[in-house]
């Protein structure tokens, strides 16, 4: 009797793949013919590569977004994770993918960056490899304390003590945005910041709290939870303007130490080399779906800012980005 | 937490929509826990936009419940098919396998039901009472702590072995050198990669645990086939529900395994994986006959099985407090709380009382739930066995496959996993056991993170800085009595043997 249901089961199985594989074949040759003329691109679903797990910042934020694409586009959306090699796993793969138009990703800055600037790693990637197409979310990065630590109630006692003395810091790893910023203070100001490399926001948070590590360096998103329950001290946050979620606390800028600024970005690109005419397709549905005022309120009550940069100023804003980095080559070491 | 608040509790709960969507979860984690490759973490992940469009409490009752049930399902794949479905029930395969190989199949279900059960509504009921105070004592635990804790779940290999102490410690060594490659963690150079981009984030657990279990195990069998020898496993037999003496002889290894799974699960830093594996170490070094684990013991299974569920609520318990999630599900349902305005910390226990409680006493009838719908299913479930291996061990090895590309979407898993099923059958034929090798992969990057961030907190003298810590000192001790103890307990037996002799 149960050989019998699982034999049937096995049948059935094996006529749904067959179903499906007829079906695909038919909307391959659907879009072969139609290739022709693009002005029905696109005409089946999109991928999207996140090169993060399901369920990660990234992750969460862009499947927020999708209904809204989807609904620009007409077609539907994949969104695949491909987690690994701090993000490269899955940007190789969106490199790789066929120029056709139905391949994007997500890409996340400084790793992007830092993934190829980084000799040890070897890779002749560049920038160039990429066509930007919208900036989707910005996060600046803080400097907090534990709420009781008496020692610090502000940027300044900290970096005077951090002049004198060992401090140790969090971040979410090796030239990651936080230990960039450390390191940039450091070039500057004199400090002694050691970076303590954690697997993520969760840990290096709980290590802060726990009285383990002396300084969390996080960003805006991460940290709010914390401070709004009043269990850290937020001491400045590295951006040009004070950020409208924790509008009391000062910028670094403020306190005297101009220029540092960090943030990680996250945004949606193609691999270059696809027709312009479907890079601008797909432009405008997501231009559309981030002004989407739902979209932006789901975003923000998550503690991120939406910046929805387009085009070639987020080009532009990538290259920028770039420079900043290889403007610290030396301290890196590379 | 009045009366007042817990009979809206009861209201809140009993409502079609929450009882249809705790059927769902608890069902829906089940199949995804014993498939091998399918996650809790992805589920989680892949449910979660769904829940924005139903009620606070259903949405996240059904995902809490598709947490707990996850862990017990992934046992169910381990013991009948030795094809643990998630890293977490890699532990419940060396004892339940072998009891499903002697006819006890149905028993050993049986066992991890309850077991699962009870540690899962034990955490649910620590998270219900104790969540504020116990939030503080999981932020006392950090890298040196993990650091010792990895070591003494590392300890256990040479038991594990199963002819020699020396050929568990050469799989133990193996196993910490496979978790070495991958991007080092403190400088960020790319250790053992060979310029293969895919090993820069390092081996897949969950590929490398379905290659050296499942696929191991399966060539062996089919070598078997080739060799006409009687079919290995017994026909089933023997009642799911156990008896009051297996009963009793389990009870303190479940509730010992409890309270490490829950305390395991409080920790950001381990997870079920690592809870399971420390209730099996424990159970073991614990039991006046532990020669009998590893070769189908009860109290083998219900320690894993106990522990991975009493992760749960543990994992819970820094999330819904402060924010931190316990484990990787748990982080996936932070983006979930969130959404749905419920931002952790105080606020959850006073302003969204309802709310909170209604979820954590969800949770408790999600593991009654799960319990009730394993011990009736039980007994369908294991006919899997009755299945001649020749349709079986295809079965197996295209879940296998499916399962390993699916866990990260990529070919080279596909890769891993067949390697490692060559490796894991080699090791067999040669009298090496796979199981320190998994437990190694597991624990040496927690090992290995945990030393090195530690040695830069200590900034100076690190022994001294160890010492200073108190929940350090005693990790030591334990450490050390479970290296010694052996030792200490073979010289008096060999005394009184001379003894007697005299």
């Amino acid at each position: 009797m149960f050989k019998k249901m699982l034999s049937g089961f096995i049948m059935l199985a094996l006529i749904l793949v067959l179903a499906v594989g007829c079906g695909s074949e038919e909307t391959s040759n659907e879009s072969t013919d139609s290739a022709a003329k693009s002005e029905t691109y696109p005409n089946k679903p999109i991928n999207l590569i996140i090169a993060y797990s399901a369920g990660g910042n990234t992750d969460i934020a862009a499947r927020i977004l999708v209904p809204y694409v989807e609904e620009e586009l007409g077609v539907p959306i994949n969104v695949i994770n491909k987690p690994g090699g701090g993000g490269w796993t899955g940007w190789t793969e969106l490199l790789n993918a066929e120029k056709d138009g139905y391949t994007i990703g997500y890409i996340n800055t400084p790793n992007l960056m830092t993934g190829y600037l980084n000799p040890e790693f070897n890779r002749d990637n560049s920038l160039n490899d990429f066509e930007p197409i919208a900036n989707h979310v910005m996060d600046y990065g803080i400097i907090a304390v534990k709420a009781d630590d008496e020692r610090f109630n502000n940027i300044d006692e900290l970096i005077e003590y951090a002049k004198e003395n060992e401090v140790t810091a969090t971040t979410t790893g090796y030239a990651g945005d936080d230990h960039i910023s450390q390191l940039r203070i450091n070039q500057t100001a004199g400090t002694n910041f050691v970076a303590v490399h954690q697997a993520g926001s969760n840990e290096m948070l709980a290590s802060v709290l726990g009285g383990h590590v002396d300084v969390l360096f996080d960003n805006v998103g991460g940290a709010k939870t914390a401070y709004e329950n009043g269990e850290i001290k937020i001491l400045a946050v590295l951006a040009p303007e004070r950020s409208e979620f924790i509008p009391d606390v000062p910028t670094l800028e403020e306190s005297g130490y101009p220029d540092i600024y960090s943030f990680s970005a996250r945004g949606i690109a193609f691999p270059a080399g696809v027709d312009a005419e479907k890079v601008s397709i797909v432009k405008e549905a997501f231009v559309k779906a981030l002004e989407n005022e739902e979209q932006v309120k789901k975003i923000e009550d998550l503690g991120y800012k939406v910046y929805p940069v387009n085009g070639e100023e987020y080009r532009t804003f990538l290259e920028e980005d770039e420079a900043s980095i290889i403007g610290i080559k030396d301290v890196l070491g590379w | 937490m009045n009366i007042e608040i817990l009979s809206s509790v009861f209201a809140q709960l009993f409502t079609l929509e929450v009882i249809v969507a705790l059927l769902i979860g608890v069902v829906g984690g089940m199949v995804v826990g014993a498939l091998p490759g399918l996650s809790a973490t992805m589920a989680v992940a892949l449910l979660l936009p769904l829940t924005f469009s139903m009620g606070t409490i259903a949405g996240l009752v059904m995902l809490t419940g598709l947490y707990t049930s996850a862990m017990y399902g992934g046992s169910i794949s381990a013991i009948l098919l030795h094809t643990p479905g998630t890293p977490s029930s890699a532990a419940t395969a060396l004892d339940g396998y072998e009891m499903t190989k002697q006819g006890r199949g149905l028993e050993a279900i049986g066992i991890s039901t309850i077991s699962s059960m009870i540690g899962g509504v034990f955490s649910a009921l620590v998270l219900l009472f104790l969540a504020p105070p116990l939030s503080l004592v999981s932020l006392k635990f950090s890298e040196p702590e993990y650091f010792l804790i990895a070591i003494f779940g590392l300890t256990i290999i040479s038991s594990l072995a199963s002819d020699s102490v020396v050929k568990g410690l050469l799989s133990g060594v193996f196993g910490l050198l496979i978790g070495l490659i991958g991007t080092d963690i403190l400088t960020g150079f790319p250790r053992f990669t060979f310029g293969i981009s895919e090993l820069e984030s390092g081996i897949s657990l969950v590929p490398a645990m379905i290659g050296l279990f499942s696929i191991s195990q399966v060539l062996s069998q089919m070598e078997a086939i080739r060799d006409a020898k009687r079919n290995q496993i017994n026909k089933v037999d023997g009642k799911v529900l156990p008896s009051w003496t297996s009963l009793k002889k389990i009870g303190p290894t479940i509730t010992l395994s409890s309270v490490i799974g829950l305390f395991v699960g409080m920790l950001p830093g381990a997870g079920g994986d690592i809870g399971s594996w420390v209730g099996y170490n424990e159970a073991k070094k614990l039991s006046k006959n532990p020669e009998k684990f590893g070769k189908g013991c009860i109290e083998g299974v219900a320690a894993p099985e106990a522990a991975n569920n009493a992760v749960t609520g543990g994992a819970l318990i820094p999330l819904l407090v402060l924010g931190i999630p316990g484990s990787a599900v748990t982080a996936v349902l932070l983006g979930g709380l969130m959404i749905q305005g419920l931002v952790p910390g105080r606020d959850l226990f006073t302003v969204h009382a309802t709310t909170t409680y209604s979820v954590i006493v969800g949770l408790i009838f999600a593991n009654l739930l799960m319990g009730i719908i394993g011990l009736l299913a039980a007994k369908h479930i294991v006919k899997v066995t009755n299945i001649s291996f020749s349709i079986l061990i295809p079965v197996i090895i295209v879940f296998s496959l499916v399962g390993s590309y699916a866990i990260n979407n990529s070919m080279f898993d596909v890769y891993v996993m067949v390697f490692f099923g060559v490796v894991g059958y080699l090791m067999k034929k040669t009298g090496f056991h796979p199981a320190p090798v998994v437990l190694a992969i597991i624990l040496g990057p927690l090992a290995e993170g945990g030393l090195r961030r530690a040695m830069v907190m200590a900034k100076g003298d690190f022994l001294l800085y160890l010492f200073q810590r108190p929940i350090s000192v005693v990790l030591i001790i334990m450490i050390l009595l479970s290296i010694l103890s052996p030792i200490i307990l073979n010289y008096r037996k060999k005394k009184k043997e001379e003894e007697v002799a005299l």
